[in-house]
């Protein structure tokens, strides 16, 4: 039996305008793309330490009654034990097909963005750095990204993203798109009529790259040129998140916003 | 037309023709798309390895990685995707995802950390197979990058001690492997009747986890648990690699596996001898002190045997 979804949900994640990176932001808009796709209400909270309130140390986390869980994942798992759930209509072959292009948009999205964010020095002198210790006063902003950093070089470093250029990187995303594009061809979800969790989370991703401004448009650009998946993102963004104006922003609300940023 | 290329890798035992999951996945590519390569296994020589293996040279081209390798192999018109669909094609990079995210963890674990697989198998094995100084040192730096990889990345804040995360992994390398045997269903291979690149990597996978004999295997008996991945696996060493696993490159030919072969062979030849000397017995039951002498016999040959072991 379904229990009730208290009408207190919230989702806590970065602050949206000063302090929020590329993949937070990614993941996060995934989470909230899942569930208003599940038709649960839920608030978006913006706290500067949401990173350190969240139990695995990762955002997006939701605070649902008196329990805390954080990440699609284990959101995904925990929707389904209270009774919702978007892939039950799939057959095995599909659910393993599912959660094969899921672990494909995690492997190279998530760990390209990461990258872009950390590893590119450009990018972490002028976008990087500032927004992620916006917050904190000097020397704290800095020693608290420079830790941050120093962890997330030591993990690319550790499944061999080390040694990749940015052109290999941005080679990889496209061959990531590629395959998303394929997959999606011309139905409106990637499992045909019904939306599932792996819309919501490429969603998330696309979105945030297509309206995300950096130092240079390669990353958007990438994505731009595959037109079935910009569609794909307006038809999920104007479904799901036109009525909500105040918690979540259209393409052209969000880029004229990131450019007054450098 | 092409010009000679030669794979380097880690050799193999156990009916494998390599131990290590990317050289079993270049090796089992290049058998699927016909390229001809020469397989030289790392050996005792003090040859200054040109990266971690497996390492393709052609020409001065060097190349490292197994996803580069078969991309370079594609370009020199050895394609074992000729025939798959573009969906096709984008489910072997979301399936091949899936095989580094859920199943390598645990492989990793079971073959680098696991205590006792470690310092019986995976690390003699190893250590055999290189130069002296190098052979003390090379086993522990893979074993120390092995367990760095699997806690950087999955080793997170609510998996607080190795424990958990082992439980975890493992979980999860069995969900994948039941997510595969419902993709493969009784097809043959996972796209129709020919071997792709998805094959190679699932077989490059599967199959150390299938044959190599640890003393702790909870993964083993979980994939036999699924016969359609036992019969995959048999089918390619059967039909793909089995006309090179007796007669491997003569230059990778190891001292230590010629020894075990004579070794082999001196056993069977006194069990056969034995069993010979039984039969003589049981046909002249009235001997009784011939049995004395022909246990010291046997006892003497087994003795001799080890010692022929020993010796280098």
């Amino acid at each position: 039996a379904a229990e009730p979804w208290p009408e207190n949900a919230a989702l806590y994640q970065q602050l949206k305008e000063e302090q929020i990176l590329l993949s937070d932001n990614a993941s996060s808009l995934a989470v909230q793309a899942f569930l208003q796709m599940c038709n649960l209400p839920i608030r978006v909270i913006c706290r500067a330490n949401a990173e350190y309130m969240s139990p695995s140390g990762k955002v997006p986390f939701i605070h649902v009654g008196n329990q805390v869980v954080s990440e699609l994942g284990p959101i995904v798992q925990f929707v389904k034990a209270k009774g919702h759930s978007l892939s039950d209509g799939l057959d095995e072959v599909q659910k393993a097909e599912m959660k094969a292009y899921m672990e494909l948009v995690n492997n190279m999205l998530l760990t390209a963005e990461l990258y872009l964010q950390w590893c590119d020095d450009v990018t972490v002198e002028e976008i990087t750095h500032p927004r992620y210790g916006s917050p904190y006063p000097w020397p704290l902003n800095r020693i608290l990204s420079y830790q941050k950093q120093w962890e997330v070089r030591r993990k690319m470093k550790a499944i061999g993203w080390a040694g990749k250029t940015l052109e290999q990187v941005l080679e990889d995303v496209d061959q990531c798109c590629h395959a998303l594009s394929q997959r999606l061809g011309t139905q409106p979800y990637f499992f045909n009529k019904q939306p599932t969790e792996l819309d919501a989370l490429v969603f998330g991703h696309l979105f945030t790259i297509l309206t995300t401004q950096l130092i240079t448009d390669e990353l958007s650009e990438k994505v731009k040129n595959y037109s079935n998946l910009t569609a794909f993102c307006r038809r999920i963004e104007q479904q799901y998140f036109e009525g909500h104006e105040k918690d979540s922003s259209t393409i052209a609300a969000r880029s004229s916003k990131k450019s007054l940023l450098r | 037309m092409a010009a000679p290329m030669e794979l380097s890798c880690w050799g193999g035992d156990w009916g494998l023709p390599s131990l290590h999951p990317e050289c079993l996945t270049v090796m089992a590519y290049a058998k699927f798309s016909g390229a001809p390569l020469t397989v030289n296994t790392v050996n005792n020589s003090w040859r200054a390895p040109k990266g971690d293996p497996p390492v393709l040279v052609s020409e001065d081209i060097v190349i490292s990685q197994p996803a580069k390798i078969l991309n370079f192999l594609r370009k020199q018109k050895y394609n074992a995707d000729y025939d798959l669909s573009a969906k096709q094609g984008a489910d072997t990079l979301a399936y091949i995802a899936l095989l580094e995210e859920k199943l390598l963890p645990a492989l990793l674990h079971t073959f680098w950390i696991e205590a006792e697989n470690y310092c019986s198998v995976t690390k003699p094995w190893f250590a055999s197979k290189i130069a002296f100084p190098l052979s003390l040192y090379l086993p522990g730096k893979m074993s120390r990058e092995a367990l760095n990889r699997i806690l950087l990345t999955k080793g997170g804040p609510p998996l607080y001690s190795l424990t958990e995360v082992e439980a975890q992994i493992y979980r999860d390398a069995k969900e994948c492997l039941n997510l595969l045997s419902k993709r493969l269903g009784t097809a043959q291979f996972f796209f129709g009747d020919t071997p792709t690149t998805l094959d190679a990597f699932v077989f490059g996978f599967l199959a150390p986890i299938y044959k190599v004999c640890f003393p702790r295997v909870q993964l083993q008996e979980h994939l036999k648990q699924l016969p359609n991945l036992c019969r995959f696996c048999d089918d390619i060493l059967t039909c793909y690699f089995r006309l090179t696993v007796s007669s491997c490159s003569p230059a990778g030919q190891d001292t230590a596996d010629a020894n075990l072969q004579k070794l082999t062979q001196l056993v069977n030849k006194e069990s056969n001898l034995i069993e010979k000397m039984d039969d003589n017995l049981r046909k002249s039951p009235q001997h009784p002190p011939r049995k004395l002498t022909t246990l010291k016999l046997a006892a003497g040959g087994e003795e001799s045997s080890p010692m022929s072991r020993l010796s280098p």
